[in-house]
């Protein structure tokens, strides 16, 4: 119910002013203007009549004063019960209504508000006594009088003025009242009395007062102290206001402008005077460093931002040739197996006309080779049941199991090669300059053929034989010719010695091999001349065989020495040291079919001894 | 003029035209009139030549034509000029500027000077005569074309360098030559001495210690020393002095007692040895105090520093090299040739000077010799055995100039009077084309 808001808003009022007042919910009423004067005045003499009655009685039992109070109590105990009823009238009730009534009542209060003025010297304190109780009882008369009479109005201004003075005559505490429920008191009051329940009136009665009192909806019951409370106009104002989500009182301003205390900008003593630290204009060091630890970490993909997820098809193509989805697996290659071709029109029981072959098709089939003859061919039938059973059911199953086996299911593992790149490179033509394109320099003197060239340790001279019977010299670097010696005969081969100390040339002519003095160097000539000396009889001296193969003999015209052998010498050689040499004489031709080569080394030895020793 | 009387003649329209102007830095009587003229494109240099010519005839009736080359930006026309702007891609559409100089033409060759044998060597660094070294183990000193002063005889093998040293105060000239008996000996002759018949000379001192022919000779520019490239591989620095050890003394006595008549002569040893080639070394130049150039069979040049003995910097030529000559922009560029018909021309200030900036390849067979003009930044001569001496100009990849007047290979060829050039070869000749001028 509204009420319950209500009375819990008010509750909280209440508290707030520093008064526990619990409101009775009263049945909720609407406010009649239209109600009979004439009960309302046949009221009003019963109810003077009661408070007469009621005044006797106090003044009995108490005195004055207590009288006094108890009576102005009374007043306020009704003037709350009205309040509450009109109250709640008004909750229930629309605005408009509402409004009607409180213009009406604002001059009523106004009314009643100067008129408690007059009766105020009356009250004074709001002790509530144990006698108390008695009063109770004809009390219910005197609330009706009070509510138009001047008294009620006293205790309007009561209610303003000492509810915030006075302390709650209640002190039970906040314990449950339904403890009290049951005893005559409702509790005890600040002396340790007990305060009486007070007689309830029935219901009919204080409707009646409520419709009569205009106040009656500004009246509450407080369950506490066990009494009616009228709430003022204010208070009123501040339950509206609660009621609509305000703030409850009206010159608090929620949204108000912010005040910043520590503000210094205009002030003449700020709160710091000092400046502003640097670190507030330059771009903070660690922020960039995080910035950049994040910018690395997403560089190296360390950190991911979210990518659409690839959908998968929720569906597959399932004909299709799952080949390629095999191949997506990362398991062992499966290949899968081929698939049959799949029944098309033509494959239906009853097909349309267009898939009949007709007769002149049917007899092309017949010639055709059994390879390209089609394998089946499409027939009609009027119904299921004529189908007959196909004839080469067995057959195609047996084959397709044969190509299932026969399929080969291993993949081949082939590298991809260019075949041009395993050809060689081959360098490209400019590059490719080992052999002279060109002639250059021409070594001229020669009036035979020459057979054989060779060049000295150094480089620096060339030496060649010819048929023409000459040995020459050739200076490599500009072709000229130093020195001919004329042997007699064709020269087939020459060879310098490979050491450049031992300037000597051999040169193979006929059955000869000559040792020349170059004459190149100045120590070098002179020794060299000296070593090319032979005694004729140191060579008949040597055994019979050799002396058979070979003869040294002096050559004064050559300079030299002539090794003449017994067959022709094809070939001379030095050794690498050029302390040896060897010729080569092929074996009569006549006499073998192979060429049988005799090698001769002969020991050049002697630089100190100063002549020639053979072996 | 003569070139405006021929341009009617042919077809206009397909005749193109180039605004130019002439300019030069050659002096007042060579100087054309600062206008600029239109001229056809298809001039070579010949036709330009003519132009300047013409136009000089019109400033000065007395003029003698005299033939000229011109230089664009710097590089000397060669083609005709169309070709030659859009070889280049010069604008014909502003006013060229063509740059005039004198052309470098040997305008006469001297009578020849006949030798006995192949003329192995020639020096042309004395104003004053020419020396030449000759396979019959001879040197001999020319006064002019066909004029033989003197004779150096001593030598046991062919004459492979010869060098002028220098001339004291007594108008004698040293003169050392570099033979294949492994020698190397120093003569003094007197220059002035007009003689009839050639008088014979010997030398007042012999330098030995090389142990295989010696290939080249080079003076220092003092002529105090002189270093000499042999085919045992090293280079000898070798003092040049009259009377320094008297080690030599000994060899004197000796001779004398041999032969009476003979002069007393000195003997002299190496100062210090180069070591670093593996092969020959086939020339050697000493252009500054501090530096000698070597070119090997090793295909390497060399730059040695003289005080401390090292070699300081190689190029790598991937041929075997005959000559070398260092000058040119500065006197750094070194130009070698070898075995190959291609003159090379590194610029050793580069950094990464393997390859070389010019290579000169007109040439058929192998080059024996190459002179820079010793004033000039652009010319260099090279001999070659395909019996041609060539003049080369930097700014242009044709030959300036063939000479030929060999009929075999040219095996030696050097600068004289910086006008002409000297040239000896295997045909026994020397041959001498004078009358260029090199600014």
């Amino acid at each position: 119910m509204d009420d319950n808001l209500a009375s819990a808003s008010l509750k909280r009022t209440r508290m707030r002013a520093g008064k526990t007042v619990s409101v009775e919910a009263t049945s909720p009423k609407k406010k009649n203007n239209n109600n009979d004067k004439k009960k309302k005045k046949q009221n009003q003499t019963e109810k003077k009549d009661d408070q007469n009655l009621l005044k006797k009685t106090i003044k009995s039992a108490n005195s004055v004063q207590t009288e006094n109070d108890a009576s102005h109590k009374i007043q306020e105990l009704e003037q709350q019960q009205n309040t509450t009823q009109e109250l709640s009238a008004t909750d229930s009730d629309s605005d408009s209504d509402y409004q009607v009534f409180s213009e009406d009542e604002v001059s009523e209060d106004y009314e009643s508000l100067r008129q408690s003025e007059d009766g105020e010297s009356e009250s004074s304190g709001d002790e509530v006594h144990g006698s108390y109780d008695d009063l109770n009882n004809d009390n219910d008369a005197g609330h009706e009088d009070q509510s138009d009479g001047s008294e009620s109005h006293q205790g309007v201004e009561e209610s303003d003025s000492s509810e915030d003075e006075v302390a709650p005559r209640n002190t039970i505490g906040d314990v449950p009242l339904e403890w009290y429920q049951d005893e005559k008191h409702i509790g005890y009051d600040i002396s340790g009395k007990k305060i009486t329940k007070k007689e309830r009136q029935d219901k009919l009665a204080s409707f009646l007062a409520s419709v009569d009192d205009s106040k009656n909806w500004r009246k509450i019951y407080d369950e506490y102290n066990d009494e009616e409370v009228e709430l003022t106009k204010e208070e009123t104002k501040i339950i509206r206001r609660l009621l609509k989500g305000k703030a409850p009182h009206s010159d608090f301003d929620p949204y108000a402008d912010y005040v910043d205390w520590f503000k210094y900008e205009d002030s003449l003593h700020p709160l710091s005077n000092a400046p502003e630290p640097k670190r507030r204009f330059i771009p903070s060091k660690w922020e960039s460093k995080k910035v950049l630890r994040y910018v690395r970490a997403i560089r190296k993909g360390l950190i991911k931002f979210d990518e659409p997820k690839e959908e998968e098809p929720r569906f597959y193509l399932m004909w299709g040739d799952d080949s390629s989805t095999a191949e997506k697996a990362n398991r062992l290659s499966y290949i899968p197996a081929p698939k049959s071709k799949l029944p098309g029109h033509e494959e239906s029981y009853n097909p349309s006309l267009e898939y009949i072959p007709t007769q002149e098709e049917l007899n092309s089939y017949q010639l055709m080779y059994d390879e390209d003859r089609p394998k089946f061919i499409p027939k009609r039938f009027t119904s299921f049941r004529s189908i007959p059973s196909y004839e080469n059911a067995v057959k195609e199953s047996f084959e397709r199991c044969m190509d299932l086996y026969l399929c080969p299911r291993v993949r081949k593992k082939r590298i991809n090669i260019d075949p041009e790149t395993l050809k060689p490179k081959l360098p490209s033509r400019k590059d490719l300059k080992p052999y002279p394109a060109t002639c250059y320099l021409e070594y001229k003197g020669h009036k035979g053929a020459v057979m054989s060239i060779s060049t000295e340790a150094s480089g620096q001279w060339i030496a060649s034989g010819s048929t023409d019977g000459t040995v020459r010299i050739w200076e490599v670097e500009s072709g000229r010719c130093l020195r001919v010696w004329e042997i007699g005969e064709p020269v087939h081969c020459v060879a310098w010695n490979p050491s450049p100390e031992l300037p000597v040339l051999a040169a193979s002519a006929g059955q000869d091999v000559v040792l020349l003095n170059t004459g190149f160097g100045n120590e070098e000539r002179k020794r060299v001349g000296k070593l090319l000396q032979v005694e004729t009889h140191t060579a008949s001296d040597d055994s019979d065989n050799m002396a058979s193969i070979v003869s040294w003999l002096q050559d004064d015209k050559l300079g030299g020495i002539r090794l003449r052998h017994f067959k022709t010498v094809t070939s001379v050689d030095w050794h690498r040291k050029g302390d040896y040499l060897s010729t080569v004489m092929p074996a009569d031709i006549l006499f073998s079919v192979y060429l049988i080569f005799t090698v001769f080394v002969y020991s050049f030895l002697s630089m100190d001894h100063g002549r020639f020793s053979y072996f | 003029m003569e070139f405006n009387i021929d341009t009617p003649e042919q077809d206009e329209k397909t005749l193109r035209r180039v605004q130019v102007r002439f300019v030069t830095k050659l002096k007042a009587p060579l100087k054309v009139p600062n206008t600029s003229i239109a001229i056809p494109s298809n001039l070579t240099r010949f036709g330009l030549s003519s132009v300047v010519n013409n136009l000089l005839q019109s400033v000065n009736p007395e003029w003698k034509s005299e033939p000229f080359d011109f230089l664009i930006n710097g590089e000397l026309v060669r083609m005709s000029l169309e070709q030659f702007l859009l070889a280049k891609g010069i604008s014909a559409e502003k006013v060229l500027e063509i740059e005039y100089i004198k052309a470098v033409v040997p305008q006469k060759e001297e009578e020849p000077c006949l030798h006995d044998d192949w003329v192995s060597a020639v020096d042309g660094s004395h104003p004053g005569f020419i020396l030449t070294g000759s396979y019959d183990s001879l040197g001999r000193v020319w006064k002019a074309a066909g004029s033989c002063t003197h004779i150096l005889e001593g030598h046991s093998g062919a004459v492979s360098s010869i060098r002028f040293l220098k001339s004291d105060g007594m108008k004698n000239d040293t003169v050392a030559t570099a033979s294949k008996d492994q020698t190397l000996r120093l003569w003094k002759f007197a220059a002035e001495d007009l003689i009839n018949h050639p008088k014979k000379i010997s030398a007042f001192k012999i330098l030995r210690g090389h142990k295989a022919s010696v290939q080249s000779i080079a003076a220092h520019t003092s002529g105090d020393m002189i270093c000499s490239g042999s085919w045992d591989c090293t280079i000898n620095l070798w003092q040049t002095n009259e009377s320094d050890a008297e080690g030599d003394q000994v060899s004197t006595k000796k001779r004398k007692v041999n032969n009476q008549a003979e002069e007393s002569q000195f003997e002299g040893e190496a100062v210090s040895t180069l070591v670093g080639h593996t092969q020959c070394v086939s020339s050697v130049v000493w252009p500054q105090h501090e530096t000698i150039y070597s070119a090997s069979w090793d295909h390497s040049v060399r730059r040695w520093d003289v005080e401390t003995g090292k070699d300081v910097s190689d190029i790598f030529c991937g041929k075997v090299l005959n000559c070398i000559g260092v000058g040119g922009e500065g006197s750094a560029l070194i130009a070698a040739g070898g075995s190959d018909p291609i003159l090379r021309i590194w610029d050793p200030r580069k950094p990464g000077t393997s390859a070389p900036v010019f290579q000169f390849s007109s040439h058929n067979s192998w080059i024996s010799a190459c002179k820079w003009h010793d004033n000039s930044w652009f010319h260099l001569i090279s001999a070659s055995y395909d019996g041609k001496v060539m003049l080369w100009d930097l700014r242009t990849a044709w030959p300036l100039a063939v000479i030929d007047s060999h009929k075999d290979k040219v095996l030696c060829a050097d600068w004289w009077r910086s006008d002409s050039v000297i040239s000896g070869g295997v045909d026994s000749k020397l041959c001498i084309s004078s009358g260029m001028s090199i600014q």
